[in-house]
């Protein structure tokens, strides 16, 4: 095996931490998402007054909802302030030609097995930076944005409906707002899958550690294989 | 003149007390949703106020907001229809037909230029210059933007004229728009449902007639009065909801019992009306009430929402119906055989490099 000829500290702690309350919010609110949309558990035979079957996943939603947007306004402030070389929004220019051009097609064409050698970046490469924006930035503002429409339609005038009502007619009513909202969440579970194989693929052929990098925050960079 | 009589008039013509026209004045403040003190306003308004000319005309529709309008308990249909507004024009209830009927439509737009409230029934054929549908030798599309032109303001009754309904669902053969497609620069009221409640329908005439203006409209042009809140937050079976405990299949204990309907594909949550808090039928019932789920037939293209005792609406999706969670489940799929067959590619690659390398070194 190659020795470890660097160590470079990328994601710093509040990207780390953003990582993870992240992870643990979008699970916890796909599940119960999926459960307020087809409530399979049934109360025994009783007074409707003893149980919360639907109110409690309801409000686990709502809990988790509310942590998962302060998490993202905080990721978005990071990465705007936080002067984090790694965790900013500085290398991902999508609206220039030229960021479209040798950085993003080399790292196409590598992931295309269209050339043999691996583009290095010690942050997110090009194609991970437009997934992160496509699914992270872009998937959480619209649940976001869909999710508060609809819980202001518990108190119409209040802040949410105000704010995020406009929602509603957008998308032809409530209930097609509420059937994009549940198609958006199948997002999660893509994205998860190609998220972790994208990990360990680089992981297994840069050996970057970069699995490791989101709990230690370090990444590796190791010798190139005498063999 | 029987046209400019007030309904104070028309209330002592008939032979009804002065307390039950206050009383009648303070349900129909109750039914707008107004405090009390603004009962005094509509007294005023009722006493000296001509009535206010209306214009109904009927284009692609099943009647069936007219058979709801004349259902109305408070006030009743004899009262509302004969006396209170003057209803000019209706090739429905009116008893002339042919060319004088349409003599008194246009005598109307003449006389009150600008005056009349436009109210519509049904909705529009645009394909093939409406030719889907004809009223009285012309098409309904040239009648009702004739008969908008000098209007004060248009009421779209029904899902039809409001969102649509069931002549422009999928595929909409006749070219079928709502009202608001058609007529941009007048101001709409919409007042959906198939049908709408007919205390909500007079109860929108009536605010127009006592404050000459329209009254407030939500995003989608609905009256907030009766259409700010969904079915499901004024529910008296929503305690099941919150409880968890849902109607499994038709035929159990659970529907006799009447828990929610939810899982039956009740469209309440996302259904804005009054049906929970007026109900029909001078109060009588609902259709939840009657142990049926709602079909959320007051929003925008519900019939392309089915199937009704689903949850999860159906899709075109790929040429065969499918819905949120089969196209979910699919892309899933796709995005795991995608990783699967990329790792086989690297690996088998990874190893040809190995061996590659093994070689040159040997």
């Amino acid at each position: 095996m190659g020795r470890i000829i660097e160590e470079i500290y990328v994601w710093r702690l509040p990207v780390r931490l953003y990582h993870w309350i992240n992870a643990l919010c979008m699970l916890v609110l796909f599940g119960t998402g999926m459960f307020i949309a087809a409530p399979l558990l049934s109360p025994p035979l009783g007074e409707a007054v003893w149980y919360k079957g639907m109110a409690w996943w309801r409000y686990l939603h709502f809990v988790f909802a509310f942590v998962f947007i302060a998490n993202f306004l905080f990721r978005m402030y990071w990465a705007l302030f936080g002067n984090d070389k790694y965790g900013r929004f500085g290398g991902f220019r999508p609206w220039s030609p030229s960021w479209w051009g040798t950085p993003f097609r080399e790292q196409v064409e590598s992931y295309l097995f269209l050339r043999s050698d691996e583009p290095n970046y010690v942050g997110h490469n090009p194609v991970a930076a437009l997934a992160h924006f496509v699914f992270i930035f872009c998937g959480s503002t619209f649940m976001i944005f869909s999710g508060l429409a609809m819980y202001g339609e518990n108190n119409p005038g209040g802040f949410s409906d105000l704010w995020f009502g406009w929602m509603i007619p957008l998308f032809g009513g409530s209930y097609t707002l509420h059937f994009t909202h549940h198609l958006g969440s199948w997002m999660l579970p893509i994205y998860v899958i190609m998220h972790l194989y994208a990990v360990v693929r680089h992981d297994v052929v840069d050996r970057t550690s970069v699995t490791s990098s989101i709990i230690t925050g370090y990444k590796h960079k190791v010798e190139e294989e005498p063999m | 003149m029987q046209s400019n009589q007030t309904f104070a008039d028309v209330f002592k013509a008939r032979g009804v007390s002065r307390r039950d026209f206050l009383k009648f004045c303070s349900l129909t403040s109750v039914y707008l949703g107004l405090s009390p003190s603004m009962v005094p306003n509509i007294v005023q308004a009722m006493e000296n106020k001509p009535r206010t000319p209306v214009i109904w005309l009927h284009g692609l529709e099943c009647t069936c907001c007219s058979e709801s309008f004349i259902r109305s308990s408070h006030p009743s249909i004899e009262d509302l229809l004969f006396n209170m507004i003057s209803l000019d024009y209706d090739d429905l209830l009116s008893a002339a037909a042919g060319t004088q009927l349409e003599d008194q439509r246009h005598r109307i737009m003449k006389e009150y230029k600008g005056k009349y409230i436009l109210a519509v029934e049904g909705n529009v054929s645009t394909k093939d210059d409406g030719v889907y549908c004809m009223v009285g030798g012309d098409s309904f599309l040239n009648t009702l933007k004739e008969t908008a032109a000098d209007a004060a303001a248009i009421i779209a009754w029904g899902s039809c004229a409001s969102f649509g309904c069931v002549q422009n669902a999928h595929p909409n053969p006749s070219g079928a728009a709502p009202v608001s497609d058609i007529i941009k620069d007048k101001p709409i009221v919409k007042v959906p449902g198939c049908p709408p409640i007919s205390e909500v329908m007079t109860g929108v005439i009536t605010h127009f007639h006592t404050f000459g203006t329209l009254p407030d409209l939500d995003r989608l042009g609905r009256p907030k009065a009766f259409y700010n809140t969904r079915i499901h937050d004024k529910c008296y079976r929503r305690a099941f909801f919150d409880a968890g405990m849902f109607v499994p299949s038709f035929d159990d204990e659970a529907t006799r019992k009447g828990w929610c309907l939810y899982k039956m594909g009740c469209k309440g949550p996302t259904t804005y009306n009054s049906c929970s808090k007026i109900q029909w039928n001078g109060g009588t019932s609902f259709p939840i009430g009657s142990g049926h789920p709602c079909i959320g037939c007051s929003e925008p293209n519900f019939w392309d929402r089915g199937p009704f005792y689903q949850r999860l609406a159906e899709v075109p999706f790929l040429g065969t119906d499918s819905n949120a969670d089969k196209i979910g489940i699919l892309a899933v799929g796709a995005a795991a055989a995608g990783a699967a067959a990329h790792a086989a590619v690297t690996a088998v690659k990874k190893a040809k490099e190995e061996k590659h390398d093994n070689k040159d070194n040997a």
